[in-house]
């Protein structure tokens, strides 16, 4: 018990260390830039005065230290600064897309989990036959169509050929159809696999087969026993995913023209609002991190053989 | 126990008896590669486009950068295979020349992403302590941004190009690699004949050069392998969200891009472009799935 209290102390201590480091690679983002950030960010025709105005605003003529305590502080009070672009508050911007952008990743992800965990289980059961080569191949068919390719594709087919969804933005729930497909089946193949592996391992345990000897149904033994055990590794399966559903989410929404988060980052680096690229990094990674503590310590809490050591 | 067994050039053939059965490690994995059929195809895919990519001129007559205004979107035919796209440039050839920069661009990551990772992985795995600590640290932050995000926002503040898109996912992309060498090393290091190299009198520094460094090498190569479709996809992608390689550069990403807006007119555009990355990526997972179950044959058929 004592070396589980460790351990938790030990991983909540890592992940203060992580959430600081993301933070210096969300400020120092901004610093990668061979010019001037503030010349960038206005453009060719700011006057100076607008340089200087800017440039005193984000405390850019102060040492790089001072700069990041004083950007720190901001963002702990919930102000992540004002969009070049839109001339808006940066948490404005961000809290009018989240939305979107969590039905989709949400609904990608279920079909993800959902899918993956069907195919994983069937294969495991019905191993080497057709349906288990089937979910080998398809899962190798997702690994390798780029998300926004495999976008194209449906938009393609069903949107324009077949005219069964709207071909992009935001009305109603047909469209959200082809976006969570592609986010989610490129992730599904993610779970099938390490689905398929751990179900043969619980399968072969003893348990398994004591509860079978016992006369116990078959249907009941896989439901009741080797599925709720085999399940236990698909959290940390779901967080090691979360950073590439978040990564292809941001590709999905630009292939559909959803107005999420995604599409506003990937509009902010081409327009070099930087303000906002540097707050919706910061965002996603903290969320990330967050999740990884988050399924780490579940883990523990459920799995009683987990190693408590680093 | 006589005296001169255990003088130093018997301890010394001990050890290289045991250097050669882990380097017979090696071809082992490759018969087991050789009898993966997928992993035969995958490799027989990579072939031909490797081919395609060497032979660009010569496969094709036309430039990839020849604009043609009188034979704009044209469908494929005989003159031109794959039709030609918004600007009548022929779409076959600048698939072509488009493997040629996949191919450059997804080596050129793997060096540069390969080195920091592997070199990293190594110092961390051998030293530990606080180096390994504050090296695994930061795989830990630079792990917290979805890669293709992260790159996208350094990419985008470098502007376009070749050498700024290696920059950017190698950046970001070592993480595997270190962590994967690190672990790598962690056996090794705890390894006998490793134990016995330095119960010889071998200093560190001849430790890591000749008894680590070679038996962590193919798990560095088999890494590289198994990595070339995510830095084929990212790169693609990167070029998709207009941050990555620019026209009139024949990328297969930025194809599949401009052949957007022509979906309906000029559909091949961007299919067949997405077709040539599809089969590259797939023949580069096939290999390195083969390479998987060479090196644990465990994880597949048991």
């Amino acid at each position: 018990m004592a070396k589980k209290k460790h351990y938790f102390i030990y991983r909540i201590l890592r992940t203060i260390i992580t959430a600081f480091g993301v933070t210096l690679i969300a400020f120092l983002i901004l610093h990668l830039t061979p010019g001037d950030p503030v010349k960038i960010m206005l453009g060719p025709y700011a006057t100076e005065e607008n340089v200087a105005a800017l440039r005193a605003k984000y405390k850019l003529d102060q040492p790089l230290h001072i700069q990041y305590i004083s950007w720190i502080g901001n963002v702990i009070k919930g102000d992540f600064g004002t969009s070049i672009r839109y001339d808006q508050p940066v948490s404005e911007l961000i809290a009018s897309r989240a939305g979107p952008t969590l039905v989709l990743t949400g609904s990608g992800l279920l079909i993800a989990v959902v899918f993956g965990v069907l195919l994983g289980v069937m294969a495991a059961l019905k191993r080497n036959s057709i349906l288990d080569y089937f979910s080998t191949f398809q899962a190798m068919f997702w690994i390798s169509i780029p998300a926004f390719w495999l976008g194209i594709l449906l938009l393609y087919i069903f949107g324009l050929k077949l005219r069964l969804v709207p071909i992009g933005g935001m009305v109603g729930i047909t469209s959200l159809i082809l976006p969570a497909l592609t986010l989610g089946l490129r992730q599904e193949a993610w779970f099938a696999r390490p689905m398929r592996a751990e179900m043969l391992e619980v399968l072969n345990q003893d348990y398994i087969k004591t509860a079978k000897a016992k006369g116990l149904k078959y249907g009941y033994v896989i439901w009741k026993h080797a599925l709720r055990n085999a399940l236990i590794p698909i959290i940390t399966m779901l967080a090691l995913r979360l950073p590439w559903i978040i990564g292809g989410s941001v590709v999905v929404e630009v292939v559909f023209s959803w107005g999420g988060l995604g599409s506003l980052l990937v509009n902010s680096v081409l327009a070099r609002d930087y303000p906002v690229v540097q707050s919706i990094l910061l965002l996603i990674a903290i969320l990330v991190v967050l999740a990884n503590l988050a399924a780490d310590l579940l883990y523990a809490v459920i799995d009683p053989r987990i190693r408590t050591e680093g | 126990m006589e005296d001169k067994e255990l003088s130093y050039e018997n301890v010394r053939d001990e050890i290289n008896k045991l250097k050669r059965s882990k380097s017979s490690q090696l071809s082992l994995v490759w018969s087991r590669f050789k009898k993966n059929k997928l992993a035969l195809v995958g490799f027989i895919i990579v072939s031909i486009v490797i081919f395609i990519a060497i032979f660009a001129p010569v496969l094709t007559p036309y430039d990839p950068f020849d604009t043609d205004p009188f034979n704009r979107l044209k469908p494929p035919s005989w003159e031109h295979w794959v039709g030609t796209d918004a600007m009548g440039r022929d779409v076959l050839t600048r698939l072509f020349y488009g493997a040629r920069i996949a191919l450059i661009i997804g080596v050129l990551i793997i060096l540069f992403e390969g080195a920091i990772g592997i070199i990293l992985g190594i110092v961390s795995g051998f030293f530990g302590g606080l180096v390994d600590a504050i090296i695994m640290r930061i795989v830990d932050v630079l792990r917290s941004f979805p890669v293709i995000i992260l790159a996208m926002a350094i990419a985008g503040i470098m502007g376009q190009g070749i050498y700024n898109v290696v920059i950017a996912l190698g950046l970001v992309g070592w993480t595997t690699y270190a962590r994967m060498v690190r672990s790598k090393i962690l056996t090794i290091k705890n390894s006998d004949y490793v134990e016995a190299a330095y119960s010889i009198g071998e200093s560190r520094f001849s430790v890591v050069l000749r008894y680590i460094m070679p038996n962590a090498i193919p798990t560095a190569i088999i890494m590289i392998c198994i990595m070339m479709p995510t830095a084929l996809i990212a790169s693609a992608t990167l070029s998709f969200l207009g941050v990555g390689v620019q026209p009139p550069t024949p990328s297969w990403g930025s194809m599949i891009s401009a052949g957007r807006d022509y979906l309906i007119m000029a559909p091949w555009i961007s299919t067949s472009a997405g077709i040539f990355i599809m089969i590259t990526v797939l023949g580069f997972n096939f290999i390195g799935d083969g390479l998987r179950d060479a090196l644990d044959p465990t994880t597949k058929r048991n």
